[in-house]
């Protein structure tokens, strides 16, 4: 995540260099917006966490609470690509709920029934997750042709589709909810069984820490090379440190929650292990789902802004005239958002169903409308050729955090929707007056 | 240009979509008009996209209707109340004499009813209540459902920590089963046996809504819940996920509608009690009753009706059917009656000593 503070996707030259403390603060190539993000969810986490007596800023409600978000971060990545080249995407509730119900079908009916293999073979969740991506890549390329090549807008194209592939899921099943579903595929939804543990977690947040040192000393040997100015060392040392301690502090975190007592002596008496006094401690760490998420947002952060590809993205969203003219192929690289869109919204829909243990046929219903609100609130322009991935994923998390919040406090389901509602344009109403006002 | 693509794209989508999905009846589009004679009964589905509509109550409705003589014909509103509108008065249109409603929303279907019966068409308000006193209410009897899952918890739980799980704030169900509850629960908590830890409505009665906010409930007591009251089985699935989380699956879990992952939930122990509405029943008391009407439009005068008190103060001619309430020990009503087969309520059942429906 900290790799896009130091990195930033949008052009830092648009704002303008009046006075001499705006100019230093420039020459430190800061992501402003991200930075006012991050401030805005600490003051929404220690609201909560005063008004709860407490009770937010647990470990066991951070760990609740990064489980939450995970699917809307996943795909709220992909949104971006889409929105940021002037398109959208309104079908991917509905076709994470197809592909969930898909990879339901495969490994809890036609694999054991149909052909007549049994259950929770150790190589069903593969083969379900590989049909249900692969299903989600058809359906966004299918989508993406459209838009692309015969020239229907998106919003139009996936209109249809979210129509016609909750129809289809819902087809599939006759309406029925599938479950129980593998019991190894149940471990991608989390849960303390479908979590790293200590030192698993660990290891990913060193590779974190060697991931953000890298890609600082990449950057500025980069722009050594290209006789760019450098970012003040300073700088870049602390935002390395920052970095490093947020993510070592995350595993921390993850870790400080320990699985809950009744699950602990379960396990201890499974694998007959004596119980120390007070009761054995496991420490939970990293949830499977939270570390897909982490995996998306470095991979997609890597595509949108290490990559031809991502490049081609933002100059279409930011003319796509001159992108045309400049002879990036336009309609392909459309195409392509779309089909990873669609990935996504499958890998949503692995996320998803494997932690309700079963796929419905609501599953994911609205959450398209979440996403966007994710990539809206995480700075992503509908006039396009602006945003950032993990602006998104942050977003993610705000709004995941008020209604998690909410339900702590005892709120009820409309009032957070109100509440969710507000913050979506009063965040993206403060951004465009500020920006206004800068230019 | 752009409204003819628009347009051409609808359609094609229109066509794609009602090409893929079996429309109710498959006469959505008036093709099955009376062959004569008989009585023309409408059904306006509110959203056919859910488990037990297209497979057990229309199938149950239209045997009752044709075999009284009379033409079924229906159309889905697609959980739209706007749409619904229209459909009861394209009903009407294709000449049904009678018109069955699952209403998407309980007031704002008022409108055209009141039209429809101002028209001499009686009005079947089928499982969900219409305000309005013309029409005949045919349901099971869902405060009792209410008293049935809590009874059932009640008996396991007379003293603890209870969550509570209700559906759609929007949904009289919801508020139904609610007040059921408080019926059998009401005492024990003015007296402190029982302390409600949390209580929430389900945004769309959906399962990862509840498991979501069952997690908040057992974050926020500290996983001091010693029964879990859900108005249902989907979101009971939420719940014992929540529960399975935490290592407390097995702890008093309620739910209805007899789905079948559900049923096995009650094989497996995870969940208490699934009261179950045979779907079959309703439908064939609704098209019993219609068939009834097409001869004597008086709502009051079809056979085993009785005057039911609507929250909105309405009196309203009705048909409670009584559910029953599937636990571990009766499992084998659901599997006799071919709700569900053996194999998958007993999927994953190891010691069938308890589950005499699985032995």
């Amino acid at each position: 995540m900290s790799e896009a503070t130091a990195v930033p996707t949008t052009a830092p030259s648009r704002e303008p260099s009046t006075g001499r403390a705006r100019s230093v603060l420039q020459s430190f190539e800061l992501d402003t917006r991200l930075l006012g993000m991050i401030v805005a969810l600490a003051i929404i986490w220690l609201g909560f966490n005063i008004i709860s007596g407490g009770l937010f800023l647990t470990p066991r409600n951070l760990w609740n609470l990064s489980v939450q978000s995970a699917t809307v971060a996943i795909m709220a990545t992909g949104m971006v690509l889409i929105i940021v080249s002037r398109n959208i995407d309104l079908s991917i509730g509905s076709v994470l709920g197809l592909t969930g119900m898909f990879m339901a079908m495969i490994q809890a009916e036609w694999i054991p029934k149909t052909f007549g293999l049994g259950f929770d073979q150790p190589w069903t969740w593969i083969v379900t997750i590989a049909a249900g991506v692969a299903l989600g890549a058809l359906i966004g390329g299918f989508q993406g042709f459209v838009i692309a090549y015969v020239g229907v807008p998106s919003f139009i194209v996936t209109l249809g589709g979210l129509l016609v592939w909750r129809g289809l899921s819902f087809q599939l099943a006759q309406g029925q909810t599938i479950a129980p579903l593998d019991t190894t595929f149940q471990l991608l939804g989390g849960g303390p069984k479908g979590s790293l543990g200590a030192n698993l977690s660990w290891l990913v947040g060193g590779i974190a820490c060697l991931g953000i040192g890298y890609s600082l000393i990449a950057g500025r040997r980069r722009r050594r090379k290209y006789g760019f100015p450098t970012r003040p060392l300073g700088i870049d040392i602390v935002i390395g440190v920052v970095g490093v301690a947020i993510a070592l502090g995350a595993v921390a975190v993850a870790n400080a929650y320990p699985w809950p007592p009744q699950l602990a002596s379960q396990y201890a008496a499974e694998n007959g292990i004596t119980e120390p006094a007070g009761g054995l401690i496991i420490p939970t760490g990293i949830a499977n789902p939270v570390l897909i998420a982490l995996a998306v947002t470095a991979v997609m952060t890597l595509v949108a802004t290490r990559r031809r590809f991502g490049r081609y993205v933002f100059a279409i969203g930011g003319n796509p005239d001159a992108a045309n003219l400049a002879g990036i192929n336009t309609k392909r690289t459309i195409l392509m958002t779309f089909v990873i869109m669609g990935v996504l919204s499958a890998i949503g829909g692995v996320v998803l169903s494997a932690r309700l243990n079963a796929a419905t046929v609501s599953l994911g219903t609205q959450s398209e409308l979440y996403v966007i609100a994710a990539a809206v609130i995480g700075g992503t322009s509908f006039a396009g050729g602006i945003g950032t991935i993990p602006g998104a994923v942050l977003g993610a998390v705000v709004t995941q955090s008020l209604q998690s919040g909410m339900v702590l406090l005892r709120v009820d389901s409309p009032i957070q929707d109100i509440v969710v509602g507000i913050v979506l344009v009063a965040a993206v109403g403060f951004d465009t007056v500020i920006r206004r006002r800068s230019t | 240009m752009r409204i003819r693509r628009l347009a051409a794209i609808l359609g094609t989508a229109a066509i794609v979509f009602a090409g893929c999905s079996a429309t109710p009846g498959a006469s959505g589009g008036g093709g099955s008009q009376a062959a004569g004679g008989g009585c023309t009964v409408g059904m306006s589905w509110n959203n056919y996209q859910e488990e037990r509509w297209a497979k057990w109550d229309e199938p149950a409705i239209k045997k009752a209707i044709e075999d009284g003589g009379g033409t079924y014909i229906a159309n889905d509103a697609k959980s739209s109340a706007e749409t619904q509108a229209t459909n009861v008065e394209n009903l009407i249109n294709q000449g049904a004499k009678v018109v069955i409603i699952l209403a998407e929303d309980d007031v704002a279907i008022k409108p055209s009813v009141a039209k429809a019966i101002g028209e001499g068409i009686p009005v079947i308000a089928y499982d969900r209540l219409i305000e309005d006193p013309g029409v005949l209410y045919i349901t099971f009897d869902n405060i009792e459902v209410g008293r049935m899952q809590a009874r059932e918890i009640f008996k396991l739980v007379p003293k603890g920590n209870y969550a509570i799980i209700k559906g759609n704030e929007a949904d009289a169900n919801a508020r139904f089963l609610r007040d059921g509850y408080e019926e059998i629960i009401g005492d024990a908590v003015k007296s402190g046996d029982i302390v409600i830890k949390g209580e929430t409505f389900t945004d769309g009665w959906k399962p990862e809504n509840a498991q979501t906010n069952m997690e908040q409930i057992l974050t926020s007591s500290n996983n001091e819940i010693d029964a879990v009251l859900s108005e249902n089985d989907g979101m009971a699935g939420g719940v014992v996920q929540a529960l399975d989380a935490q290592g407390m699956a097995g702890i008093p879990v309620s739910g209805q509608d007899g789905d079948q992952a559900a049923l096995n939930r009650v094989a497996l122990g995870t969940q208490t009690v699934s009261v179950w509405k045979d779907a079959r029943e309703l439908g064939k008391a609704a098209g019993d009753a219609a068939i009834a009407l097409c001869s004597n439009k008086d709502v009051k005068a079809v056979k085993d009706t009785a005057e039911f008190t609507t929250p909105g103060g309405n009196k309203v001619s009705s048909i409670l059917l009584a559910p029953l309430p599937i636990l571990q020990n009766n499992l084998n009503e659901v599997v006799d009656a071919g709700w569900i087969t053996k194999d998958a309520l007993c999927q994953g059942v190891t010691d069938t000593s308890k589950v005499p429906a699985c032995q």
